[in-house]
């Protein structure tokens, strides 16, 4: 087969960058930690009083880190806390550098979470336990959307998280 | 190599088929699907600027006619990208196929009992989206549910196609036959790839179509699994992309050097180039789903991986066709090292909108290596980065190439002059600059935290840090409404009004390049490695997405 020595050395040059890039994701994930959720657990989204998803809430685990457990479902994100915005959506506090997991289902149908400007992006599925870590290093308030579509208020599907500086 | 010819040299041919004009029964079969595939396009693309006043900030104006957001989105995903494009494909491959073997299709009947399924396949699935009982989007994830008449509609518009494809291969199996030792013309190569890559990837949503919506929505099942019908979606829903971009890369690969009057630089890598599409585009759809819960980490890196080794014949083609042009461009007289360009015919509509839109399709390829980096993946998954990527691949190379196609066909097809080639020209440049300024405003917005398919219309929240770009957004819709008008204006006035004879010949050669390499036809050897890497790259996720302690869980929800 006939290939022409500028489109070889092409060839060869492509190669190369699309390696440097992988290399540089494999990297991304194994140095530092940027991970994708992973097949954890089945839950069934019907009968989710019988499991950890009948008490949303944030569980401190000592040492800055955290866990939250959340129900998705049409049209909010129930994250057991008692504080509302005007909205009347959820407030959920943390304290800065806490690393947070969250552990997430769906009570109904498919959903999606994703904490602007940090590494959080998951699908929530109905039947699965959506897992990530985050660590919140900048004091701030985010907004937490619910990103697949879910139906008239998909919108408005959406809490905030506070991250609060120690001193204050 | 040999020179492709411009035109069919022996008179036989010409008399066969006519290169200004079609035979009757030709006309009829594929004038019929590119007329579907127009309709079906016409709402979709008014629709388009609609959302995007809709989405913009400073105007959150209700959509017309279809009130509700997702309904006109829904419209607009189904008819655009599911509609429009297997119409038009199934049209210009039978086109291609035909001219460039000089016979006529295994059965025309056939061909006609194929449009007629897809047809029904289209009322039906219409019928369920007009009275909002289907406001699914065009991805349609379980346990969202529609009016059964959306999912048995969309079986059999991809039933219809199967047999479309079927056509064409027995087309293609009786010249083999008639032709031993003959290498196929690229363009029939191309086609007979392309609807093998497309059979075997749509079995993936015709098996989550009919054993699991369907079911559902007719209340035969009661309950369902998300998770894998996502993964069965998606095992269809990459490919599916190749399947529009395919007959964009025979444009270019094929049509453009003649229209140039150059050959293709290298024939034989753009088989390489067509051979791996088929085989590695489907085993790389888990880089849709790198944020899914159930799916496991190690897949997903995998499923990365091979997606940049499907970029390679992507990047082949970039270098191929670029030394194509360019040979066009110092063929014209052009000098230097970019001067070259700029003796392409600038104001030939034909040939603007194809360029054209291989430079979006550039953009549209990098950003997709930018979605394929599984980690870079969190950052941008279901922003509006990602329409704002598709819109360059999508609304950019494919929709301006197949512009392109239709500014010689239809002409050929209705007997006419393009009704005004400056109109043309001006339509390809205008939806240049809007979807260029459009997948950068929402690429823009969705870095900064802008969620995709959501009715900002209606959110009680909106952020300072995207808004601008989405305001960008309806500039960008009003851009393309223009372009939009302009194609209306010229595509009405070429099928009814415009006089005098076409211009363009079809650019279709019936001869392979001799020293076109035959080995390149071993499907049977192909459709095995695509078997295969399926089992080893789609299994394990398949397996470890199933319940098979509980089976499904879920129940419907109808989205009315």
């Amino acid at each position: 087969m006939h290939i022409d020595r500028l489109e070889r050395n092409y060839l060869i040059a492509v190669a190369l960058v699309l390696g440097v890039f992988f290399a540089a994701l494999i990297a991304g994930a194994l140095v530092f930690g940027v991970r994708l959720p992973t097949a954890t657990a089945f839950v069934n989204p019907l009968a989710l009083a019988d499991t950890q998803f009948a008490n949303p809430g944030l569980r401190d685990l000592g040492d800055g880190k955290y866990e939250a457990v959340i129900v998705a479902g049409m049209w909010r994100f129930q994250v057991g806390t008692n504080e509302f915005s005007e909205t009347g959506h959820e407030i959920m506090r943390v304290p800065v550098n806490s690393q947070v997991t969250f552990n997430i289902t769906s009570r109904d149908i498919t959903h999606g979470f994703m904490i602007e400007f940090h590494n959080a992006n998951m699908e929530i599925v109905p039947g699965q336990v959506a897992r990530q870590t985050v660590t919140f290093r900048r004091p701030g308030e985010y907004h937490v959307q619910c990103h697949e579509y879910c139906g008239r208020d998909h919108a408005n599907m959406f809490f905030t998280i506070i991250v609060e500086d120690a001193a204050a | 190599m040999q020179a492709v010819s411009p035109a069919p040299k022996s008179e036989a041919n010409i008399l066969t088929f006519p290169r200004l004009g079609m035979l009757s029964s030709e006309r009829a079969l594929i004038g019929a699907h590119i007329l579907v595939a127009l309709l079906a396009i016409s709402i979709g693309l008014l629709l388009g600027p609609a959302q995007a006043y809709r989405r913009a900030p400073a105007l959150q104006w209700e959509i017309p006619v279809f009130s509700y957001y997702y309904q006109a989105l829904t419209l607009h995903g189904v008819l655009n990208a599911l509609v429009f494009t297997t119409f038009f494909i199934v049209g210009f491959s039978y086109f291609v196929v035909q001219r460039s073997l000089q016979r006529a299709l295994a059965s025309v009947t056939v061909g006609w009992i194929a449009w007629v399924l897809m047809f029904i396949g289209v009322v039906l699935a219409g019928f369920a989206m007009l009275t909002g009982q289907a406001n699914v989007l065009y991805t349609f994830y379980a346990p969202m549910l529609a009016h059964w008449t959306f999912y048995l509609g969309l079986a059999l518009v991809i039933v219809g196609s199967w047999v479309a494809g079927g056509n064409i291969f027995v087309t293609y199996m009786m010249w083999r036959r008639a032709n031993p030792g003959k290498a196929v013309p690229l363009a029939v190569f191309a086609t007979v790839a392309n609807f093998i890559m497309w059979i075997s990837a749509s079995l993936g949503v015709a098996i989550e179509v009919l054993t699991m919506l369907l079911p559902l929505s007719l209340g035969i099942v009661q309950t369902t699994d998300p998770q894998v019908s996502r993964i069965l979606f998606w095992f269809f829903g990459h490919p599916l992309v190749y399947f529009w971009l395919l007959p964009a890369y025979t444009s270019w690969y094929t049509m453009m050097p003649i229209q140039f009057k150059v050959p293709v630089f290298s024939d034989t890598l753009a088989r390489v180039a067509f051979i791996m599409i088929m085989i590695i585009s489907i085993p790389i759809g888990v880089h849709h789903l790198f944020v899914d819960p159930g799916v496991s980490e190690v897949a997903k890196v995998m499923h990365s991986l091979l997606t940049f080794v499907v970029s390679v014949p992507s990047f082949l083609t970039a270098f191929n066709i670029a030394a194509t042009l360019e040979r066009a461009g110092r063929a014209r007289g052009g000098t230097g090292l970019l001067g070259w360009m700029l003796k392409l015919e600038w104001g030939n509509p034909v040939m603007v909108s194809q360029v054209l839109g291989m430079m979006m399709f550039i953009i549209g390829g990098v950003t997709g290596l930018m979605n394929a980096s599984f980690t870079l993946n969190i950052a941008l998954h279901n922003t509006t980065w990602v329409p704002g990527h598709f819109h360059t691949t999508l609304a950019g190379g494919v929709f301006m190439t197949y512009m392109g196609i239709l500014y010689w066909m239809l002409p050929i097809m209705r007997g006419r002059k393009l009704f005004s080639r400056p109109l043309a020209t001006a339509q390809a440049y205008t939806w240049f600059i809007g979807m260029l300024l459009f997948g950068i405003s929402m690429g823009r917005a969705g870095l900064e935290g802008a969620a995709r398919r959501t009715d900002v219309g209606s959110a009680q929240v909106i952020s300072e840090y995207w808004a601008p770009w989405l305001n960008v957004t309806a500039i960008a819709g009003t851009i393309l409404l223009i372009s939009v008008v302009l194609l209306f204006i010229v595509v009405i006035g070429t099928w009814f009004f415009s006089k005098g004879d076409p211009e363009d010949p079809a650019p279709i050669t019936t001869v392979a390049p001799s020293g076109a390499p035959l080995w390149t036809e071993r499907w049977s050897l192909w459709i095995a490695l695509i078997v295969i890497s399926n089992v080893v790259m789609w299994g394990p996720v398949l397996l470890e997405g199933l319940n098979f302690v509980n089976g499904f869980w879920s129940v419907g929800y109808p989205m009315n």
